[in-house]
């Protein structure tokens, strides 16, 4: 699949000019931005007008075809069986795995069949003749996907026992080339059902198809029926070997000795003119005796080479086995060749009949649009082992190179980069990367949607990615002036640093508000604190407010001193401490004892010591204050120290 | 229990709301319309469903024919932003809240089939920059009132007759407000992303929570709340790890019971309109729960903790005894003291696609999901 399959698409993108260049930005998937860019002109030229240029930006997608409301119910319907399939590969294998796979591809097809049936009744109330014409287009797709997909399923995945698969291949005529059957029905409604103008079409058709039973009820209805040329030809129908019999422990040579002998019977009564007085009669005669002319004659009946094939085959050799069918493929071909009728969905057909599931695959991939027929039969048949797992000359295997492009198309939907993740998760090889490269790139307008995709990374351990959402949030959050919530996403991703930032800003509201904004998320952090030592003073100091306010004051004088002595409370927060100390030391009880005031003592001389935290803007007035401060400070402890020397010495000696 | 008869529409639109709407007859709970709202896509979408009962019914030409039961588009309008909370306020007119900061209201002409905004209130929900912000849920009361809450940690109580807030609280959290639900007439609580539960007192002027709950540990965001319909100190919320917990707010301020349930977040919970010992949630991880509380209720009702009393008069004897004796009156509060085992039943199974809302009325659960699709859900058993 590596060489050029069609030659490159050229979209002229409008409002660019052609002295300008083109840049483009990958979006999510299939989608580029691009917009004009000239590198050398734009060099020192600030003042180019850029209107003339064209400023926009334009949004290339390709590969929407899945995006249509009705494959939507396509793509998201078919996504569980496949995932389902997934799961049950994992588990199970060899011989039990099969019946799975072909119910899965039974599964796949009723789904398509389905949203085939939806569209035919939107055809039914639609108006507008383009649309009109789109679905009926659509319609033709699925069709015809329809077709391959189950000729593939009898040839790939529910193979028949020794390749003998007669039955199944009638089974497919009879479901694709309904005329017969319709026919059959409405002639069974006539009062004289002979005088029908199509009443021996409908027989021929039938005989093709090997409908015998159907065969033999209209042929009762015709007034001659009582003469011998219609009995001997009942007793013949009636006779004809039915292939069931061959599943029912009949053996292949008991079958096909009584099919040898039922032939020659046929060949006899021809030969003796029996139907002689009938040319109708002769010409289903010549049919079952598998006669080379007649099947020419009736190629409109047969309506295209391959139904000619199979009703051939069907009297020529009922017991052919598939890998035999394509010695009888071109003469078949070319009885329509002449008038034209052949087209891509053929050659896709005989490349199927060849038994050349690659030829098949690539022809699939050209000339029906989208990824999706593609993507889930190729999985399909790697799991039936059909595909040598012949690497490709870049990426990884057939499947997954198919999944992948699935899922990318289906990336750049808004709405289905959920399902697309779950195909990314099936490709062993690449999904991972191209997963990490999607998630980050997924718009996000509100906070549920981040959650999700969220979650998407977490049960995958992308961490990588967790902490660049979360930031991102976060950072909004703070664009929006909305602290608590950045708080919130950045604890959630464990982020240290930004943690920290956001807790320094709530100290620097606290240092020039003098009090706390965002209380319910600091008081109630929990044990979420201790991840940046910034955030767990923050806590702390929050908490030693609130033991002041109840009056705990014991309780709130020896936390604040811990922040202090443990060096948690950085050092430009140090003045504030040693300012909320003083209204301590201050009041009637002793608080601090003669051990505490000395280390209260000793951190007031590390920090004057350590003057570039005090003032580092050397502000007069700032200067002023602390100077006061810490002259109170002094007389405070001192006084404190006094106190309590006193007191600590009335207690010894009592 | 026998199965629940799983239904499954393919809707081209991921559901992010769905909700009956209200029998017009007070006499019985049936209704076969519901309401849903779309999210995360080119154009969202406000869509009315007739779910026809499973009877045979009668064709224009008077045969009786099998319905087979298929969903029926009723009507549909489009929504500006993704739908984050739809609630009906009326049999006919519903409360829509958008991503993009607004709320509106749709009215549906029952005549003409036809559903189209009547009034909407534009970007009440906005940060300092005047920047519409994501309004993230709604609730009704009564015909007239509601309120809304949002990203921005504000609450609007709306008058469906006045064109302005009648009343705003600026600063009613730090962080998201991800639920909120009608305690009483002018009460409301919320839950937020920092794992706390806010009750609100709209009467009064003050904008301080009158009282606030929070699980202990870690914060985890809670993601929504549902009230008991009957016992309304009884309140249930989900957490974004998928922990289902029960509050009895006349209790100090931790949740009586924490149930792990899903292993993602949990985003709706909802008990059974007139069978609360039933409650159902849905999550994340594409799963839908049914919690039969009721063995354990027959339990509690036989032994009595602290009750004594036959099982007609428990709750009415407790409410006169006062908050002094709490006494165990519903299955929700008696899970962890009785260690008692609830019932809990997976009832989408196959699922791996977010199921972002549920609703119960009957015996019809509804569910929608990220897979484009709506499941409509018989669950036997309980009425």
């Amino acid at each position: 699949m590596a060489e050029r399959e069609r030659d490159p698409y050229i979209l002229e993108i409008p409002f660019t000019d052609s002295s300008f260049g083109l840049q483009g930005t990958w979006g999510l998937g299939n989608q580029l931005f691009v917009h004009s860019w000239n590198p050398y002109m734009m060099e020192g030229a600030q003042n180019i007008n850029m209107k003339q240029f064209g400023t926009h930006i334009h949004e290339v997608l390709w590969e929407v075809d899945m995006h249509g409301p009705v494959t939507r119910k396509l793509v998201n319907e078919t996504h569980n069986i496949f995932v389902t399939l997934q799961n049950l590969a994992k588990e199970t294998s060899g011989s039990s795995l099969k019946p799975l796979l072909v119910k899965a591809s039974k599964q796949y097809r009723s789904v398509l069949k389905a949203c085939q049936l939806y569209l035919r009744s939107m055809l039914d109330c639609e108006e507008s003749e383009e649309r009109v014409y789109m679905f009926e287009e659509q319609i033709k797709i699925f069709d015809i996907t329809e077709l391959i997909w189950s000729l593939c399923e009898i040839l790939w995945i529910d193979v028949a026992p020794g390749g003998i698969m007669m039955s199944q291949l009638l089974e497919w005529l009879r479901w694709h080339f309904s005329e017969g059957n319709s026919l059959y029905t409405d002639i069974q409604r006539e009062e004289q059902p002979e005088h029908h103008k199509d009443y021996w079409d409908c027989i021929y058709r039938l005989v093709l198809q090997g409908q015998v039973d159907k065969v033999r009820i209209l042929l009762s209805k015709h007034p001659s029926f009582r003469m011998d040329a219609f009995q001997s030809m009942d007793e013949v129908l009636r006779k004809m070997p039915q292939f069931s019999q061959l599943y029912r422990g009949n053996s292949l040579s008991e079958f096909e000795m009584k099919w040898r002998h039922w032939r020659s019977d046929i060949e006899r009564r021809l030969g003796s003119q029996e139907f002689a007085i009938s040319d109708n009669l002769t010409i289903i005669a010549r049919i079952l005796c598998g006669e080379e002319s007649v099947f020419s004659e009736l190629k409109d009946l047969c309506e295209t080479w391959y139904h000619m094939l199979v009703s051939k085959m069907l009297y020529q050799k009922p017991t052919i086995q598939s890998i035999d069918l394509h010695f009888s493929i071109q003469t078949c071909m070319n009885e329509y060749r002449s008038d034209g009728r052949l087209g891509e969905y053929d050659s896709i057909l005989s490349s199927a009949f060849e038994f050349d599931i690659h030829q098949v695959i690539k022809d699939c991939s050209a000339a029906l649009s989208g990824w999706w027929f593609v993507a889930h039969l190729t999985d399909l048949l790697h799991h039936c082992g059909q595909l040598e797992s012949h690497r490709l000359q870049f990426g990884s295997n057939l499947r997954e190179f198919l999944l992948l492009d699935y899922a990318t198309s289906l990336m750049s939907h808004r709405s289905l980069w959920q399902v697309g993740i779950d195909y990314l998760d099936s490709c062993p090889e690449f999904g991972r990367q191209y997963l990490e490269l999607f998630v980050e790139k997924i718009p996000i307008e509100s906070e549920r949607k981040a959650h999700k995709v969220l979650s998407v990374c977490e049960k995958r351990n992308m961490s990588e990615q967790v902490k660049s959402i979360c930031k991102m949030m976060g950072m909004q959050c703070i664009k929006n002036k909305r602290l608590g919530a950045a708080l919130s996403w950045f604890l959630r991703s464990k982020d240290v640093a930004f943690a920290t930032l956001i807790a320094e800003k709530f100290l620097m509201e606290y240092n020039e508000n003098g009090q706390f904004s965002n209380l319910d998320v600091i008081d109630n952090l929990g044990p979420n604190m201790l991840i940046s030592s910034r955030l767990t003073f923050l806590g702390k100091y929050r908490e030693y407010h609130k033991l002041y306010e109840e009056e705990e004051l014991h309780a709130a004088g020896s936390l604040l001193l811990s922040l202090l002595t443990s060096r948690l409370a950085p050092r430009e927060f140090w003045v504030t401490l040693l300012r909320d100390a003083i209204t301590l030391l201050e009041v009637k009880e002793i608080i601090y004892g003669s051990k505490e005031t000395y280390e209260l003592m000793h951190c007031l001389e590390e920090l004057t010591k350590d003057r570039q935290y005090l003032t580092p803007d050397q502000d007069p007035d700032d200067l002023a204050d602390l100077k006061q401060t810490t002259d109170l400070l002094n007389l405070a402890l001192t006084r404190n120290l006094a106190r309590s020397i006193v007191m600590e010495g009335n207690i010894k000696f009592s | 229990m026998a199965d629940a008869t799983v239904n499954a529409k393919f809707v081209s639109q991921k559901i992010s709301k769905i909700r009956w709407r209200p029998s017009h007859d007070q006499y019985t709970q049936e209704s076969d319309v519901f309401a849903s709202g779309s999210w995360d896509d080119e154009d969202c979408k406000v869509c009315l469903w007739r779910w026809p009962a499973g009877e045979s019914m009668v064709d224009d030409d008077g045969l009786e024919f099998d319905s087979g039961r298929d969903l029926i588009e009723l009507s549909s309008a489009p929504h500006y932003g993704d739908v984050s909370g739809l609630e009906f306020l009326s049999t006919d007119s519903i409360v829509v809240a958008s991503s993009t900061g607004s709320v509106s209201l749709y009215k549906h002409h029952r005549s003409s089939q036809e559903l189209n905004i009547s009034s909407k209130w534009e970007g009440i929900h906005h940060y300092p920059s005047g920047k519409g912000c994501p309004c993230t849920c709604v609730a009704t009361q009564g015909d007239d009132l509601v309120v809304s809450a949002g990203e921005d940690g504000r609450i609007n109580v709306l008058n469906v007759s006045r064109k302005e807030p009648l009343r705003t609280i600026d600063k009613a959290n730090s962080c998201t407000v991800n639920g909120i639900t009608f305690l009483m007439q002018l009460e409301v609580i919320s839950v937020d992303s920092s794992g706390q539960l806010k009750v609100f007192d709209l009467k009064q002027s003050s904008d301080e929570p009158c009282k606030v709950f929070s699980t202990l540990g870690e914060q985890i965001p809670i993601q929504c709340i549902s009230r008991h319909p009957t016992q309304h100190h009884i309140v249930a919320a989900g957490g974004h790890d998928g922990v289902l917990s029960v509050w009895d707010l006349r209790q100090d301020k931790f949740p009586v019971t924490l149930l792990e349930a899903h292993s993602a977040p949990m985003w709706e919970v909802k008990f059974h309109p007139s069978n609360p010992d039933h409650l159902f949630t849905c999550s994340e991880d594409g799963s839908v729960l049914h919690w039969d509380g009721s063995s354990v209720s027959s339990l509690v009702t036989g032994t009595g903790a602290g009750s004594g009393g036959g099982s007609l008069f428990t709750q009415h004897s407790q409410q006169n005894s006062g908050s002094s004796n709490l006494g165990i009156t519903s299955p929700w509060l008696a899970i962890e003291s009785g260690r008692q085992k609830m019932d809990i039943t997976t009832l989408l199974p196959n699922q791996t696609l977010p199921v972002n809302t549920i609703d119960i009325l009957s015996q019809t659960l509804l569910a929608g999901s990220d897979e484009e699709s709506i499941y409509m859900l018989d669950v036997p058993g309980i009425r």
